[in-house]
């Protein structure tokens, strides 16, 4: 990022990107003013590459494609300070859902593989099972990320303590689950729905 | 005095409290029980989506809140949450919907059924300082926990976000120290109590968890608690769970019981340690509360 300029003409400058962004979070990108509160109490800058008010200033110079190589918008932990501070009622914490979006759509270039690999396993749990299988969750992340021993010395002392179910708990009705997944995918296949 | 009314709800446990927080959810039971106040689980609720689902498919997050909203209509009474991430999610979706006539229609086509928006979403904490209210349960309370001092863990999602009718004030809270007064124990001012312990990074990024936990850790102990207090699971887990993990990697001994609000309320209305699952807490608690002269 420091080395790296930055050039700004209406070829780089996706406008576009921006209004739909704005309208999947159903917040103004526009209007931060570049405070820096939010950034100041962001549990997760120091994860990131850009931390948040420069996230919000690269929207708005249409220099998405950058915040989606990254993996910022990946380590945002959802804790809502950001749009809980914010003095001019920029929901941030909505844009960063919005980028998550558009970027998990493309199949992204993000660098940050575990966090979606996480919660596209958690997601899959749920059409499965209806219900958050945790013992399955981390055992075949484990497996699909390659660590193989990550939290191994966990396993045996929540077992003892009840607290890893061997047994799923499955809902009854997964026929209505699926089917709230699939009438989705149909109205995002018809461009329903974003 | 105002006579009793009854109380009914709803009850929305949440994944985690029909696995890994056993113990929030026997002790949430417990307590209900023996405040009398009525609890039926809503019958085959889904998961809520909790952070994975709104991080990358609003949609969907919004669609199984809606879900969860709509089965919980069977049962008579507001819907109870115990666990402060579906709490958030539920309300936030609610809140979406009102708003957003075109996100309310396509929910709608999704779940092919009506969402209750009216329905009222309540936090434990919410149901026991403010509906039973706090004169009652300190009637209620048979064992102080006095000495005990207590450092209340808000964490993230229970007091945010601002724009969503919540739960108490965003910034300065004090609806938890308030239950613990009532139930006799000591409350400690520090700094951490609503910086974020890293949630969901737990299975991702353990080393984000690590990090965030520990610094909470660390300022809790700085202000003199005893213990720490906190009404979500996944607080819960990266406190407990992993703080063997955070002495290790900051070479340093914290030895500190994470209590679930419901158990240390309940230790304060005399049930038993077996009723309250304290022996599922990953850092035994029963030291501390021996010497306090608790159990």
């Amino acid at each position: 990022m420091k080395k790296k300029k930055m050039l700004l003409s209406t070829e780089t400058m996706d406008v576009d990107f921006v209004r739909k962004v704005e309208a999947l979070s159903g917040t103004s990108v526009r209007r931060c003013f570049q405070c820096g509160k939010c950034s100041a109490g962001c549990p997760m800058a120091t994860f990131m590459e850009h931390p948040p008010n420069r996230v919000v200033r690269l929207l708005q110079l249409g220099q998405w494609q950058r915040i989606l190589a990254g993996r910022s918008i990946w380590y945002c932990a959802s804790c809502e300070t950001c749009s809980t501070r914010c003095p001019n009622k920029v929901h941030l914490a909505s844009i960063m859902d919005a980028l998550r979006k558009l970027s998990w759509d493309a199949e992204g270039p993000s660098k940050e593989s575990y966090v979606q690999l996480a919660n596209r396993l958690f997601l899959q749990n749920i059409r499965t099972y209806g219900r958050q299988y945790e013992m399955r969750l981390a055992a075949v992340f484990n497996v699909k990320s390659g660590q193989f021993l990550k939290d191994l010395m966990l396993g045996p002392k929540l077992i003892s303590k009840g607290k890893l179910k061997m047994f799923h708990q499955k809902n009854k009705n997964m026929t209505e689950i699926e089917k709230i997944f699939g009438r989705i995918e149909e109205m995002r296949k018809n461009g329903e729905a974003l | 005095m105002t006579p009793k009314k009854a109380l009914n709800y709803a009850y929305y446990p949440g994944c985690s409290l029909h696995a890994s927080a056993g113990e929030y959810d026997l002790s949430t039971r417990e307590l209900f029980k023996k405040l009398d106040i009525g609890l039926t689980e809503v019958p085959d609720w889904f998961c809520c989506g909790a952070t994975p689902a709104h991080n990358v498919d609003e949609l969907l997050s919004l669609s199984l809140c809606a879900k969860n909203l709509e089965l919980a209509e069977q049962v008579e009474g507001d819907l109870a949450v115990a666990c402060a991430a579906c709490f958030s999610r539920l309300k936030t979706a609610q809140h979406v919907l009102a708003e957003s006539d075109i996100k309310r229609r396509q929910v709608e086509k999704a779940i092919d059924a009506p969402v209750p928006l009216t329905s009222n979403v309540k936090h434990l904490l919410d149901i026991l300082a403010r509906d039973l209210g706090l004169e009652q349960l300190e009637q209620a309370v048979t064992k102080p926990l006095a000495g005990l001092k207590v450092a209340c863990y808000y964490g993230c999602l229970l007091t945010r976000p601002t724009d969503v009718p919540n739960l108490d004030c965003v910034e300065a809270p004090t609806i938890m120290e308030d239950i613990l007064k009532a139930a006799g124990a000591e409350t400690v001012a520090w700094s951490h109590r609503m910086e974020c312990c890293g949630a969901n990074f737990t299975l991702s990024r353990p080393g984000v968890v690590i990090q965030l936990s520990h610094a909470i850790l660390d300022s809790a102990k700085e202000a003199g608690a005893d213990c720490i207090m906190v009404a979500c699971p996944l607080c819960h887990g990266n406190l407990d769970i992993r703080q063997k993990e955070i002495e290790g990697v900051y070479n340093t001994e914290y030895a500190m019981p994470v209590f679930y609000i419901t158990q240390l309320v309940g230790l304060a209305t005399g049930l038993g340690a077996d009723k309250l699952g304290l022996d599922a807490l990953i850092v035994n608690p029963m030291p501390l509360l021996k010497e306090k002269g608790l159990v």
